[in-house]
């Protein structure tokens, strides 16, 4: 078997707010199409840790590259540039743009490469039905799982090498959690590599190819998600 | 009677319009009320002045010039005092804002004297329509008001940089992560800003006498525009302009003009008693 290439890559990451570090020492290896989830406690520095990989926060030892390319010292648009989308948590579309606004601001500031094209629009809108239909509407006015969609597909529309989703299921009633998890592996089975922190642990694990356990800023565990269930105990994982 | 104060009224909401929907922009894009905004008025004047009345040059040049001078200095102004302060509250940002304002008078005072100084313009006989008394600077300021309106309107609506500032104005880290620098749009934001304010310094230059005070006699009535409106809403801001504008103008009908200000200050009141979101505060989505 060949060794899929490397597309995302930390390297002894430490950053933090304030005096002291949230997370530290933390390296991964993202394979190319890959769905790589984060998982942990409350608390264990699982936003803080997605957050430097977007660029939202500052890297204070360590590096990240995408694709062997090192982006350590850029700003997250300069992120965006170099193929690292990111859908936050919440807050993750602009209200009081309309549906079509929201598309077109996510790319209209990228290098050219990045610029959606027309194919990249059609293609993404044919992934997001719920929102094709719906262009002039205000994204404010869309359910939590509507906006969750919307975030994704701006995300997508830049063509990004690695999409970086922070807790896609939280807030969403049961009924939208299996569909948003089934939508993660749709858009993966594209090609495109994924990086995803969950509180969900089940769902989550339902999709990975990769686990991590972050516990108190630290990396206790990085492995195949099918060892998870069957060689080690998440509870005492997690809990000490 | 009554029709031409409603006219004169809706003239001077024009003029208030402009700083009204600069303030308002600032607001929605760097989050703090803006109090050099009278200040910057009065400095766009008397950059008009220089060019119209030291260099010769016909006014609408001179006001031209003038203001595509004065978007530079407050990118400047931003570049040199507010961005040290970006990510301080909004009342750092205010009392940051009204020194600023000091600072600016002070520099006109210091250049052009405390006296009333006035454009070289032709003094031309008003015209007069369907009983309404209207004069040559009336036509010209709603003229020049509505095509500032809807320039910036179109920017905001239709083009890539307005869907950006209202994108910064929703969410910047947003913004961030959709490849949209806030450092270039807030440049652009105060471009676009300075570029309203001078102008409406240069209307406000032909309604009345040029001095280092010219802009405190806007500035209650900016914010009452604004905050009426809804802060953060520039269609809010044109309205409550207009609106403010009116009521001023009518309100000398019953009280002596030199207060026709506490109107504003009553209205501003009132609404924050009664509608603390303004008038179309509603209509914009928090979350």
């Amino acid at each position: 078997m060949t060794a899929r290439e490397i597309v995302l890559k930390t390297k002894d990451v430490a950053a933090g707010y304030g005096g002291g570090d949230i997370i530290s020492n933390i390296s991964i290896d993202v394979e190319e199409g890959q769905i790589f989830t984060v998982i942990g406690p409350n608390g264990s520095g699982k936003s803080t840790f997605i957050k430097v990989l977007a660029g939202l926060l500052h890297t204070r030892v360590g590096g990240i590259s995408i694709k062997d390319e090192q982006i350590t010292p850029l700003a997250a648009p300069e992120r965006v540039a170099k193929g690292l989308a990111y859908v936050p948590q919440e807050y993750n579309v602009f209200p009081n743009l309309t549906i079509n606004e929201n598309l077109r601001v996510s790319t209209e500031f990228l290098k050219r490469d990045r610029c959606a094209t027309g194919e990249q629009r059609e293609r993404v809108l044919n992934m997001f039905p719920e929102i094709a239909t719906r262009l002039t509407l205000r994204a404010g006015h869309l359910s939590g799982g509507q906006r969750q969609m919307l975030a994704f597909a701006c995300a997508m529309m830049a063509a990004p090498v690695v999409l970086l989703l922070d807790e896609p299921s939280a807030g969403l009633s049961p009924k939208f959690v299996a569909e948003i998890f089934d939508r993660i592996k749709a858009v993966n089975r594209t090609g495109l590599t994924v990086v995803m922190i969950e509180q969900n642990v089940k769902e989550a694990l339902r999709i990975a190819d990769t686990v991590m356990v972050l516990v108190n800023g630290a990396t206790r565990l990085s492995v195949p998600a099918s060892e998870i269930g069957s060689t080690h105990d998440l509870h005492k994982l997690f809990l000490g | 009677m009554t029709a031409q104060y409603i006219f004169n009224g809706f003239v001077s909401g024009m003029i208030l319009a402009l700083p009204a929907v600069a303030l308002t922009l600032i607001y929605g894009i760097l989050k703090f009320p803006n109090f050099a905004s009278g200040a910057m008025l009065t400095v766009g004047a008397y950059l008009a002045l220089i060019f119209n009345v030291y260099l010769g040059m016909p006014l609408l040049w001179a006001a031209i010039i003038g203001s595509l001078i004065f978007a530079l200095i407050a990118v400047g102004i931003d570049q040199a005092v507010f961005r040290q302060l970006r990510e301080r509250t909004a009342i750092t940002l205010l009392v940051c804002s009204m020194g600023v304002s000091f600072v600016l008078e002070n520099i006109a005072r210091f250049i052009f004297g405390n006296g009333a100084r006035s454009y070289d313009l032709a003094i031309a006989r008003p015209k007069h329509f369907f009983g309404l008394r209207i004069n040559n600077e009336q036509i010209i300021t709603a003229a020049t008001a509505v095509a500032a309106m809807i320039v910036v309107y179109f920017i905001l609506r239709h083009t890539a940089l307005g869907r950006a500032m209202r994108a910064v104005a929703d969410n910047p880290s947003l913004a961030a992560v959709r490849g949209v620098r806030r450092e270039s749009i807030v440049r652009w934001t105060w471009a676009i800003t300075g570029t309203l304010t001078a102008v409406a310094g240069v209307l406000a230059g032909m309604d009345r006498a040029i001095d280092p005070l010219l802009g405190w006699n806007y500035i209650v009535s900016t914010f009452a525009a604004a905050i009426l409106g809804g802060l953060g809403n520039p269609v809010g801001a044109v309205i409550g302009a207009l609106t403010v504008g009116v009521v001023e103008e009518t309100s000398t009908l019953f009280i002596p003009p030199n207060y026709r200000q506490v109107v504003s200050f009553l209205a501003i009141a009132l609404l924050l008693i009664l509608r603390p979101q303004g008038l179309l505060g509603a209509a914009k989505i928090k979350k």
